[in-house]
């Protein structure tokens, strides 16, 4: 890394960074902050496949079973005395049930091994860094596979709600806005004490975007409210919260010249209101 | 008969608990709600409970501490994807659990947890059982031997009859 030289007292250092170098601290700290929230949500996820995983090979040694006793009948065909005694084997293996459940295991099979690979999908999606540029994406896309990543963090907590208005293609950068609606949605769900709703609504406003995520929780009173977007505050127990989320949320949106707010109405709850522009001026986020 | 009680909010891992149990000669009930099987635990009587942890709603551990109040002899176990400490010990010291067993599973492990479950239900049924015999019978006993006490104290001597070698009672002339 050149860019260590940087830190060493001992070198002659200009007094101003050289340029490029804030910008450098930001690109670590957002990947730090995701690897922290992917550390978070590895727990969660584990859970997540366990259930399928637990499905399929439960359901694969079942299968084991079947064939072994539909073999029994096969073979049968060869050495058996008389089509009497095939039908005493059929009867006794329980030929109808074996036929008709090995569809049922086959589906369900299945449908396990998929949702597994959609949560890896997801998670491949999510932890792409590479992706720096600015390209026109689907924020319903990059909104839904958010979800599969952290649904097993709200389904417990939450109603999910999907208000999709009719919205373009936007220029962005869509694996930092993916994690801007995560930490969106997990915060909702933190908020949440018991049981509640997370309504996300997007539409369209002009030239610009707007996604809101609301949850049911108790709400922000004003004091807090105007700290949220620091770096480092947090009012999460030691260890829940890094008190990055939101003020590198704030960083990313203002990377693509939108903006984002939060209004809240204590014993209600709280709304993140994301404004995005559609386009991206020609040099986006060279300034 | 034996009926056992499986909760888990996943539909297909009920289905593969029933493939992997078919043969036993159990009834098997599946609920992927907790209220559900909660009214199930009311009218019917279960041997053993196979609940999963993580629930939408209720948890496997309040569900297990309400199955324990409604029927408490019933075997509980645990079978969750959340194999951390943690939820380990909540299920041990508050819904006193017999088994965690941890998804995913071999099939041979929960049919030989099921199947020893079902022994110690038994068992414990049996010996319950057998205890109510002796306390009712230690009852009996006792009622007697009182009676017999406040008999000889009303007409001392009563509760001591002297037969002779034939059967007839010997009235002492004494007396």
């Amino acid at each position: 890394m050149t860019e260590n030289s940087e830190y060493s007292p001992n070198t002659n250092q200009p007094a101003e960074n050289p340029p490029g170098h804030r910008e450098h601290i930001d690109r670590q700290l957002l990947h730090s902050e995701k690897m922290a929230a992917i550390g978070q949500l590895a727990a969660g996820v584990a859970h997540e496949i366990n259930n399928p995983v637990g499905y399929v090979y439960s359901n694969l040694q079942s299968l084991g079973e079947y064939l072994s006793d539909l073999f029994r009948l096969t073979d049968a065909v060869e050495s058996a005395a008389s089509i009497e005694d095939l039908h005493q084997i059929r009867k006794s293996i329980d030929y109808d049930f074996l036929r008709g459940d090995l569809e049922d295991l086959l589906a369900e099979s299945k449908e396990g091994i998929e949702r597994v690979k959609t949560i890896i999908a997801a998670m491949k999606d999510f932890s792409h860094t590479e992706e720096e540029e600015f390209r026109y994406a689907d924020l319903h896309a990059g909104i839904d596979t958010t979800l599969n990543l952290v649904n097993n963090e709200l389904k417990y907590k939450a109603n999910i709600v999907k208000a999709f208005g009719e919205l373009p293609k936007i220029k962005c950068i869509i694996s930092q806005l993916n994690q801007v609606t995560m930490n969106l949605l997990v915060n909702a769900a933190q908020a949440i004490e018991d049981f509640g709703t997370i309504t996300i609504s997007t539409w369209r406003d002009g030239d610009f975007v707007i996604l809101e995520v609301e949850d049911t929780g108790p709400g922000i009173d004003a004091t807090t409210l105007n700290r949220i977007f620091e770096p480092f505050f947090t009012t999460k127990p030691v260890g829940k919260g890094t008190g990055l989320g939101l003020s590198l949320s704030f960083n990313i949106i203002e990377k693509h010249r939108g903006e984002i707010s939060a209004t809240s109405t204590p014993g209600q709850g709280t709304t993140f209101r994301v404004r995005l522009p559609v386009h991206q001026p020609q040099e986006p986020a060279d300034d | 008969m034996t009926r056992i009680l499986l909760l888990d909010d996943e539909t297909n891992i009920l289905t593969a608990l029933k493939r992997l149990l078919r043969k036993e000669d159990w009834q098997l009930d599946a609920f992927a709600d907790a209220e559900d099987a909660i009214s199930a635990l009311q009218t019917h009587s279960y041997s053993v409970i196979v609940s999963d942890y993580k629930m939408p709603g209720m948890d496997g551990v309040t569900f297990l501490q309400f199955a324990r109040q409604i029927q408490p002899d019933t075997i509980r176990m645990m079978l969750s994807g959340h194999g951390d400490r943690q939820s380990m010990i909540t299920a041990i010291n508050r819904a006193e659990i017999y088994r965690f067993l941890s998804k995913p599973w071999e099939d041979y492990e929960i049919q030989a947890a099921m199947r020893s479950a079902v022994d110690l239900y038994q068992v414990t049924i049996e010996n319950r059982r057998l205890l109510d015999q002796i306390k009712r019978q230690n009852n009996l006993l006792r009622q007697r031997e009182e009676e017999l006490l406040r008999l000889e104290q009303a007409n001392p001597g009563i509760t001591r009859v002297r037969r002779d070698k034939d059967g007839s009672i010997i009235i002492d002339d004494e007396l």
